[in-house]
């Protein structure tokens, strides 16, 4: 299962606490982990956004838990020995997989440090009736993920967020499609009941020609954007910026650029997580070498 | 600083539509006179909040009903240059019409889906004339219509209080009551400083989890007992 000459790919990542939680002193309750293996492949990057309703006051540490099962599955994913096999665990598997390890997370969170009175007391009663049921929801988030393995690429998402892809040429698509339920700040969510069934899972052998870079966002970058071509034009902005000046470019900005799209955006926690071959970089107006 | 990577930002549109019933018993004991003045006196506590909130524009709008329904403010106004003229009466009730109306304009498009929940406040001091049922249906047939806050204000004791509630759709949340103009303002202030507030910066929730409500509404003012020596109405 190894590609000849697999590509050397590269990642950046970074979370900025939006400006409308700076307001009212609320912490920043994304979260982001990028890790790879030592030959390089596979990698991931992982991104979650914390629900941060008051019932979810918890949230900053379910992202955290999100974002850290998302790096333990990730060794699961290369235990079926062909790649179609590795499809059906991922798309039947992974998901109840994700879900099940960041309830254990949350399990050994309360065992350790159990609600505490005044984080109880400052719920209205249908809200601590809720949480009382269902302790998940003090926790809860979404997860992005991207893993890039030599053979294949695969996009998983639960809850609100982006991830798009930049192809050699600059074409911009969305490997997984906007799920029209997600209106008005409700999202799925890792606490949800059967919340492995709203994991959604893309799988994409790279035997054609690969993105050139994957861009994840948690929402408040896309709803930061007059539009969604705007929203889409940053991953083709910061392709053509990495190709034609190198990472260089991007990295001491990202986080003044986030910082912006907050203030003058949505307020909201934004993050974002980037992968990019930089071989496409080299090669941009070539063939690509597949 | 190297070009920002991106279109153009822009903050989070937040529609904010009034929905008044002008039915020939609105001129009775000088109840569309209170409303003008409650909503036009509640403008400046609108713009504050608004202010307080740079991340949200707020977008505000006047749909009127009696024999039929039309706009009286019929562009989405920045709160900043929303101005009130006042309202007259004629006819009767066509509230399923209003709703027609309100739920075509929650339509995606012309309604952006990162907009946050709109804000939408009946206030009515009658029954319904036309069919209710098939305008409340269209509005809560459009994703933004389901999704919006929908705040009720009873004015008088005609007021239907069961139409009020199905226009709201969750039990928690009660029409307010409005017996005297003091009342009046009250309730109009309330959901022009503390409905704005919260629909204004709504935190993520998990959907399905909750009661239904997707902005958690503050505790209305409180209200006085079932009849007051004040009521008028």
């Amino acid at each position: 299962m190894t590609a000849p000459n697999p590509p050397n790919w590269r990642t950046l990542a970074a979370s900025v606490r939006g400006a409308a939680h700076h307001r009212a002193g609320l912490p920043n309750q994304d979260a982001v982990r990028v890790a790879r293996a030592n030959g390089g492949l596979p990698l991931i990057v992982a991104l979650a956004d914390g629900h941060g309703s008051a019932k979810s006051f918890r949230s900053q540490h379910g992202a955290r838990s999100a974002v850290a099962v998302a790096l333990e599955v990730r060794g699961a994913l290369f235990e079926p020995d062909s790649l179609s096999r590795i499809k059906r665990w991922a798309e039947e598997r992974l998901p109840l997989e994700l879900v099940r390890r960041w309830r254990e997370r949350v399990d050994r969170s309360l065992v350790r440090r159990p609600f505490a009175p005044a984080e109880l007391e400052s719920l209205d009663p249908a809200s601590r009736q809720q949480v009382e049921a269902n302790p998940y929801l003090a926790y809860g988030s979404t997860l992005l993920a991207v893993i890039v393995a030599p053979t294949f690429i695969l996009y998983l998402q639960l809850g609100d967020g982006d991830i798009l892809t930049v192809s050699a040429s600059g074409e911009v698509e969305r490997p997984l499609p906007r799920d029209e339920r997600l209106i008005a700040n409700e999202t799925t969510s890792l606490c949800s009941d059967k919340a492995w069934n709203d994991v959604r899972v893309q799988f994409q052998a790279l035997a054609g020609a690969p993105p050139a870079l994957v861009l994840a966002a948690t929402d408040g970058y896309a709803n930061s954007f007059r539009d969604e071509a705007g929203f889409r034009q940053v991953a083709r902005d910061l392709w053509e910026m990495i190709r034609d000046e190198g990472v260089a470019a991007v990295q001491p900005h990202l986080k003044a650029w986030l910082n912006e799209a907050s203030r003058q955006g949505s307020g909201d926690d934004i993050t974002v997580g980037m992968i990019w071959r930089p071989m496409a970089a080299a090669t941009h107006s070539q063939p690509d070498p597949g | 600083m190297a070009k920002r990577p991106g279109g153009e930002l822009a903050t989070r549109p937040l529609h904010f539509i009034w929905i008044a019933d002008c039915s020939g018993s609105m001129s009775v004991d000088g109840k569309i006179q209170a409303l003008n003045t409650a909503i036009r006196e509640a403008l400046p506590h609108m713009r504050q909040v608004a202010d307080e909130n740079p991340n949200a524009e707020v977008l505000v709008r006047a749909l009127k009903f009696s024999s039929g329904a039309q706009w009286h403010v019929s562009q989405p106004t920045p709160v900043a240059d929303f101005k009130w003229a006042d309202l007259r009466t004629e006819g009767v009730t066509d509230l399923g019409r209003a709703l027609a109306m309100v739920a075509e304009q929650l339509r995606i498009p012309p309604m952006s889906d990162r907009a946050l929940p709109p804000v939408l406040v009946l206030i009515s001091d009658g029954c319904p004339t036309d069919d209710f049922n098939k305008g409340l249906q269209a509005l809560m047939n459009e994703p933004w219509g389901k999704k919006a806050v929908r705040i009720a204000i009873a004015i008088g004791e005609d007021a239907d209080t069961e139409v009020l509630q199905k226009f709201i759709g969750h039990p928690e949340l009660k029409p307010l009551q409005a017996n005297n103009p003091e009342t009046l303002v009250r309730h109009i202030k309330w959901v022009s400083t503390a409905v704005l507030k919260s629909a204004s910066s709504p935190a993520s929730q998990a959907a399905g989890l909750t009661s239904g409500l997707n902005v958690p509404i503050p505790t209305p003012p409180v209200a006085a007992g079932p009849s007051s020596a004040d009521d008028v109405w």
